[in-house]
């Protein structure tokens, strides 16, 4: 299942950062997060894209750590998400589809003229809106 | 587990390295650092140390590439169980260091030192090594055989090469050392353990097993010694034969190990190669070797797990691999590792792991998760109840905040440079903006900054850290001060309070707390010390230098302070400024800032400390003053406080940057808006430039700086006293006017202010200045008079309608002490604004004017003419009655007042005082006041009786005109006067009709400006009233009346007095005046001859013929002359006299009458002026050239009494 889902800006400031899990580790999910910031930066800095995944911006599985593993995905925009999840194994193509929903309910959620580009996201919308993705992936993946 | 492992680590040799006796740290220290530079002897180096007294195993030793490596084990370690396994584990030296001045005996510390050696089995090599030894211990040292080694006393080259030949002997006896251990080894076979074996029971089965294995691990082992001595080659040889053997026999964990001394041969003997096959074989192996340690693990289910083996070998890979570009492998093997720690028992083990793994991850570039594995070290390390493990830990945390962005300034050198660099110029400006913004947003995981925070507070708190505690706490309050509870805050507050008990008073800290201090604005100078620029090329230096124009304030340069770059301000050597800043405490809790100066790092500026005490949730504007002390520029990056008992800096850029980030939304919260402190607008830090001395005029009026309170027209003097406070002179100052009302400064006294200069520091001058209080309501004081009775409705003393005294003034030309040889630096001179408040009241007001004229015919009298009496009281209410004229002093009953013109001003007064009104006319000059008959034409004052007027009422004041009237009829005066009516069109075709006018107006002026109307109320309050307008316009259309005297003056008496000069004409000749004629009751008998005369004057410059003729009439008015009841006689012509009158003189007619009614006569004379010139007929308003001019004299009167 999926524990956590992270929005980062591009200047690495965290947009958005829900866990879904009941036990308190926040604190520690925060920790995760923070660091597969190193993993994406590295494969920022350093692209090795070539032909068909110029465009990618799907970066695959950061790293795994303790029981989790986590994935990342990167906007046109700089904007990183990240998916902790406890599944170990996981189809790619599952989280793919997962990051391509969540990307837009994000977009949608930027789209709020009230939301100040930055800050972060507070909209009650995008919070149910996620959720919803989140549950659907449990279930999507367990079929 | 051991620290800082890697694959080469197999071939060093531990020496450990002792201090001996007392040895202070800096020596130790210092000795240290000189032989941990000998990590590496070259075998080439000590083949001369080194004597062959065997055959040597190490048959391929590379003499010419090969060397040994020395790790130094400072303060030496505990013999590991595992040194069996790994030889290079074992301490194979000791080196002891001495200090020969602190341990004068060497016999006790040879002992001390072969005391200490006996802790070191393992070692074969010991060495002392004692520095500087006195000769005595020299000598001493010389005899002795021992371990004892003296390094006399030499310069610091001498003493490392001697150092180095030592290290080199301790190789070459290693080497020896080795030699004959492996030699020893290799015959007689040698027993190695590891606690593995230890704890198997050994069953005959195993026994046999365990000796197969017994010569694998020997042959394993020497390999280890053929590493250690420097000698790839034959190491791997062994390893191969190890490696076989413990396959053979399944001896899983000492196959990797011989396959990792086996990399490690082959690292040693490829050294500095680095291609990929080698890479790739080393990768190979190592998995392989990780792997064989894992199923070691499964063989060996007991208490020791050589699972650290594994993690090690894991962390050696990974230090191999550790680059960019295999960082996902990397990674890998490195969360693998971090996963292993789980299963670790032993918790310093667990902690060398996270150590290790998070410099892997820093070496890598992976900041945040070095970070991580950081914090865990820090989190096991305070998990040891002890003062060295919380040390560690805050050490360690402080590592960490770097990647959280929490770091402590102390730490950041980059933040340190960058504020010192404060004031660089614009585009360093933008990228300094540019990367704390970039930190700004970092500094949004503010769930894990606030842990890290915390956990570096609780490791200084208990490693006894106050500075790093408090500068904890100040980082946490002042960053997160949102996120904590009003009671958290209280609680940071005091644990700031108490770890600055602990510290010396007047430590300082890096990282600012509260409050949080943004600047507020330069506050300009006081209009007292205005500084203006001199401009050397002009009289008048100040020009151009100062927004000019009427206002202080011009709206287009009120924009120009936003823009940064031109603002600058001067700061006078020695003269107070002020700078306001904006302190905000956004706690729950009372702060109290013990002292806030401004931080100058130009030195030149003497800051006065000041102390705040602010409020919870609020915000405060104080003002932080300071005296510049040394000219140059200045700059204000930011404030020293001192606040919880330690001293910090405060930059007001970082504040800037911080607001900046919470208008984006980056930063949790503005804290002077929570504080409810307005938004302000970024506040740019002028160019300040200190300039030397300049002189400072204080000004102040005497009798109170406060307002004058002034009644409308009131005319006061002011002093203005200037007084120089500042150390140089005063040479030059000029006085201006500038504001409203300026033309209510009557005089200033210029020549005073000149007079006084050069003005000394300290000298003072007094300045008297007089006001005249203007009209109330009237935004032009040119106005008609009418406007100002409806506009004086109450009191106005708004200050900006008070003239301000403007002076600039300026030093001397160059600065003192200073030959200044070119003109260019010219010290700038000041300005000095006085303003002149003034207050005005309403005061009397005017309602109209208006001309009266009156005619009261003269008496005709034989009585010599009697003084008269001034009687002031007839003029009570202004109002001259018919009845009373006879007394009246301003009337000459014989001249009578034919023509007497009278102003009549109508006044109220509205105000609770009284009001004593005086009306004077001046005249226009001393001739002109000889041609008066008036007794009170020279004695204005006077002259005209005073006129009171009370609260709430009104009068009226009269003042006659009379005496305005010209001595002559001149052409001149006439074409000047008189072309208003446009009668005079042929003289007056050389000029304009609009220049006639003009000078009507002009001499109406004129004459206006004669008459004053001063008042005066209580004892010191007196004025003029401003009323010209209001008689300009009365007089108008009357003024060639008043102006211009008739050509023809007439005249009569009774010539029965003929001896006697008196005058009865009204014309303003006669020069006598204090005789000036009143007339008697006397009055003529009916039924007698009265012989008269007419007098007729000429008051024009020509010849004038006419025909005067002289009627008499009745009281009815009917002509007693002529006609058919004549009541009177004459003798004498009466009618048709021609006459000729030469200009300015007066002829004399004689006739005589003969009453034969007693009553009232009227006599009058008339003429009929013939051949009139423009003159005249100007003055009779006529333009026909044809139509007669007549002159008609003013009545006299006669009483005839009965002969009874």
């Amino acid at each position: 299942m999926i524990v956590c889902i992270a929005v980062v800006g591009h200047q690495n400031n965290p947009l958005y950062l829900q866990s879904f899990t009941e036990a308190d580790d926040a604190l520690k999910l925060h920790h995760i997060v923070h660091c597969s910031l190193d993993v994406i930066d590295e494969r920022v800095n350093n692209p090795k894209k070539t032909g068909s995944t110029l465009n990618e911006t799907y970066l695959g599985l950061l790293y795994p750590t303790e029981n989790y593993k986590v994935y990342g995905y990167l906007t046109n925009t700089k904007v990183k998400f990240i998916l902790v999840t406890t599944h170990l194994d996981v189809r790619d193509a599952d989280v793919r589809n997962f990051f391509r929903r969540f990307h837009s309910a994000y977009v949608d959620a930027v789209s709020n003229p009230f939301h100040v580009p930055g800050k972060k996201i507070t909209s009650q919308t995008f919070a149910e809106r996620v959720s919803t993705i989140v549950k659907s992936f449990g279930l999507s993946s367990a079929v | 587990m051991e620290p800082d492992v890697s694959i080469e680590s197999g071939c060093m040799l531990r020496i450990a390295v002792l201090p001996i006796g007392t040895v202070p740290q800096a020596q130790l220290r210092d000795y240290v650092s000189m032989l941990v530079r000998h990590r590496k002897v070259e075998l080439s180096a000590i083949s001369s140390f080194y004597t062959e007294h065997q055959k040597s195993p190490f048959a391929n030793q590379p003499w010419d590439t090969g060397s040994l490596r020395f790790k130094f084990m400072v303060g030496g370690s505990p013999p590991s169980p595992w040194e069996d396994f790994q030889s290079n584990r074992k301490i194979l030296a000791v080196i002891g260091i001495c200090h020969c001045p602190s341990s004068p005996d060497l016999d006790v510390v040879a002992d001390q030192f072969s005391i200490v050696c006996k802790n070191y089995t393992s070692a074969v090599v010991q060495r002392c090594f004692a520095f500087s030894p006195g000769d005595a211990q020299l000598e001493d040292g010389g005899k002795r055989g021992d371990n004892l080694i003296l390094f006399p006393p030499a310069d610091r080259q001498t003493l490392e090469f001697h150092l180095l030949t030592m290290m080199q002997d301790i190789a070459a006896s290693l080497l020896m050392e080795f030699e004959k251990w492996v030699l020893r080894a290799e015959s007689a076979g040698t027993i190695v353990k590891t606690p593995l074996d230890s704890q198997a029971s050994l069953s005959s089965e195993e026994v046999i097993k365990a000796k197969k294995r017994r010569l694998g691990r020997a042959q394993k082992t020497i390999g280890d010694y053929c590493l250690l001595a420097g000698s790839p080659v034959d190491a791997n040889a062994h390893y191969s034969t190890a490696l076989e053997l413990a396959r053979l026999t399944g001896d899983y964990f000492w196959y990797a190990g011989a396959l990792e001394g086996s990399v490690c041969a082959l690292l040693i003997d490829r050294m500095g190669q680095k291609d990929p096959a080698l890479e790739e074989e080393v990768k190979y192996r190592y998995t392989s070797v990780i792997l064989h340690y894992k199923k070691s693990i499964q063989d060996n289910a007991q208490r020791v797990s050589p699972l650290s083996f594994e993690l090690e070998a894991t962390l050696k890979l990974a230090r191999f691999l550790c680059r960019r570009e295999l960082a996902k492998e990397v990674v890998d093997l490195l969360m693998t590792a971090a996963d292993g720690a789980k299963y670790l028992i032993d918790a310093s083990d667990r902690l060398i792991l996270y150590v290790e793994v998070a410099r892997l991850f820093g070496t890598l570039g992976y900041q945040r998760k070095a970070a991580f594995f950081s914090r865990q070290v820090a989190q096991l390390y305070l998990q040891q109840e002890n003062n060295l493990a919380a040390i560690s830990a805050m050490q360690v945390l402080a590592m960490t905040t770097k990647a959280y962005r929490v770091q402590s300034r102390a730490t950041n050198s980059r933040l340190l440079s960058l504020s010192n660099e404060t004031g660089s110029n614009l585009a360093d400006g933008g990228k300094m903006q540019l990367q704390s913004v970039v930190s700004l947003f970092e500094s949004q995981w503010s769930t894990l900054q606030m842990v890290v925070l915390r956990e570096i507070l609780q490791a200084s708190i208990r490693a006894g850290d106050p500075l790093a505690a408090w500068s904890a706490a100040a980082r946490l309050l002042r960053s997160y001060y949102p996120l904590i509870t009003p009671a958290g805050q209280s609680g940071l507050a005091s644990a700031l309070a108490t770890s600055a008990e602990r510290l010396p008073s007047g430590t300082r800290c890096a990282d600012p707390s509260l409050p949080f201090i943004r600047l507020h604005s330069f506050p300009v100078h006081p209009s007292q010390m205005d500084i203006v620029k001199r401009n050397l090329g002009r009289e008048e230096w100040w020009v151009g230098s100062a927004p000019s124009g009427p206002f202080i304030y011009t709206p287009f340069s009120k924009g120009e302070p936003n823009d940064g770059s031109k603002q600058e301000l001067i700061w006078v050597v020695g003269e107070p400024v002020e700078v306001l800043v904006e302190l905000a405490n956004p706690c729950g809790f009372d702060l109290m800032v013990d002292s806030i100066y401004l931080s100058v790092q130009s030195g030149n500026f003497d800051a006065f400390p000041i102390s705040v005490s602010l409020p919870p949730n609020s915000a405060k504007i104080i003002s932080l003053s300071g005296i510049p002390t040394s000219v140059g520029p200045i700059t204000i990056p930011g404030c020293i406080v001192h606040c919880f008992g330690v001293i910090t800096r405060h930059l007001f850029k970082d504040v800037d940057n911080l607001l900046l980030g919470a208008a984006q939304g980056l930063v949790l919260s503005d804290p002077f808006r929570c504080c409810g402190s307005a938004k302000l607008k970024n506040v740019s830090v002028p160019n300040i430039s200190v300039v030397p001395s300049l002189p400072l005029l204080v000004s102040h009026v005497i009798g109170g700086d406060g307002a004058s309170i002034l009644y409308e027209g009131e005319i006061r003097d002011v002093w203005i006293s200037l007084a120089n406070a500042g150390s140089v002179p005063v040479e030059q100052a000029h006085v201006s006017l500038s504001g409203k009302n300026q033309d209510s400064v009557i005089s200033i006294s210029y020549e005073t202010l000149k007079s006084a200069l050069p003005l000394k520091p300290g000298a003072e001058v007094t300045l008297p200045v007089t006001l005249k209080a203007w009209q109330l309501g009237l935004v032009d004081p040119d106005n008609t008079a009418g406007k100002s009775i409806s506009g004086g409705a109450g009191r106005v003393s708004k200050d900006g309608n008070s003239p301000m005294l403007v002076i600039h003034y300026s030093g001397p030309l160059e600065y003192p002490g200073k030959t200044s040889t070119n003109g260019s630096v010219l010290p700038p001179g000041r300005r000095l604004v006085v303003p002149l408040h003034i207050c005005v009241q309403q005061g009397l007001s005017f309602i109209k004017a208006r001309l009266l004229s009156m005619e009261i015919p003269a008496h005709i009298s034989e009585n010599f003419p009697q003084p008269v009496y001034l009687r002031n009281n007839s003029a009570e209410e202004g109002i001259i009655s018919e009845s009373k004229t006879e007394r009246l002093v301003k009337i000459d009953p014989y001249r009578g007042s034919w023509g007497l013109h009278l102003l009549e001003l109508e006044l109220s007064n509205p105000t609770d005082v009284v009001f004593e009104i005086s009306v004077s006319v001046q005249l226009e000059s001393a001739k002109d006041e000889d041609i008066s008959t008036f007794i009170d034409h020279d004695a204005a004052d006077f002259g005209y009786p005073k006129t009171r007027i009370d609260r709430d009422y009104s009068a009226r004041v009269l003042i006659p005109l009379e005496h305005f009237k010209l001595p002559i009829l001149d052409g001149s005066v006439f074409a000047k006067d008189s072309h208003a009516d446009g009668s005079f069109s042929n003289r007056s075709s050389s000029f304009t009709e609009k220049n006639t006018k003009a000078e009507l107006n002009t001499s109406i002026k004129n004459l206006v400006s004669r008459i004053k109307v001063r008042w005066q109320s209580g004892r010191n309050s007196s004025g003029e009233l401003s009323i010209k307008d209001a008689i300009q316009a009365a007089l108008q259309t009357s003024v060639m009346d008043i102006l211009l005297p008739d050509p023809l003056t007439f005249g009569f008496r009774l010539s029965e007095n003929g001896s006697q000069q008196v005058a009865m004409l009204d014309s303003s000749k006669e020069s006598d005046i204090p005789v000036s004629s009143s007339v008697s009751k006397g009055s003529v008998l009916a039924h007698e001859m009265i012989p008269m005369e007419v007098l007729v004057r000429n008051n024009t410059k020509e010849i004038i013929r006419m025909s005067l003729s002289i009627t008499c009439r009745d009281v009815a008015g009917e002509n007693c002359i002529e006609g058919s009841k004549s009541t009177v006689l004459w003798a004498g012509v009466l009618s048709e006299i021609q006459v000729e009158v030469s200009p300015l003189q007066e002829i004399k007619h004689s006739f005589s009458l003969y009453f034969l009614l007693p009553g009232e006569y009227t006599l009058a004379a008339a003429a009929v002026i013939n051949d009139a010139n423009d003159v005249l007929r100007a003055r009779a308003r006529t333009d026909s050239p044809d139509e007669p001019i007549f002159c008609c004299g003013p009545p006299f009167h006669i009483r005839v009494i009965g002969s009874a």
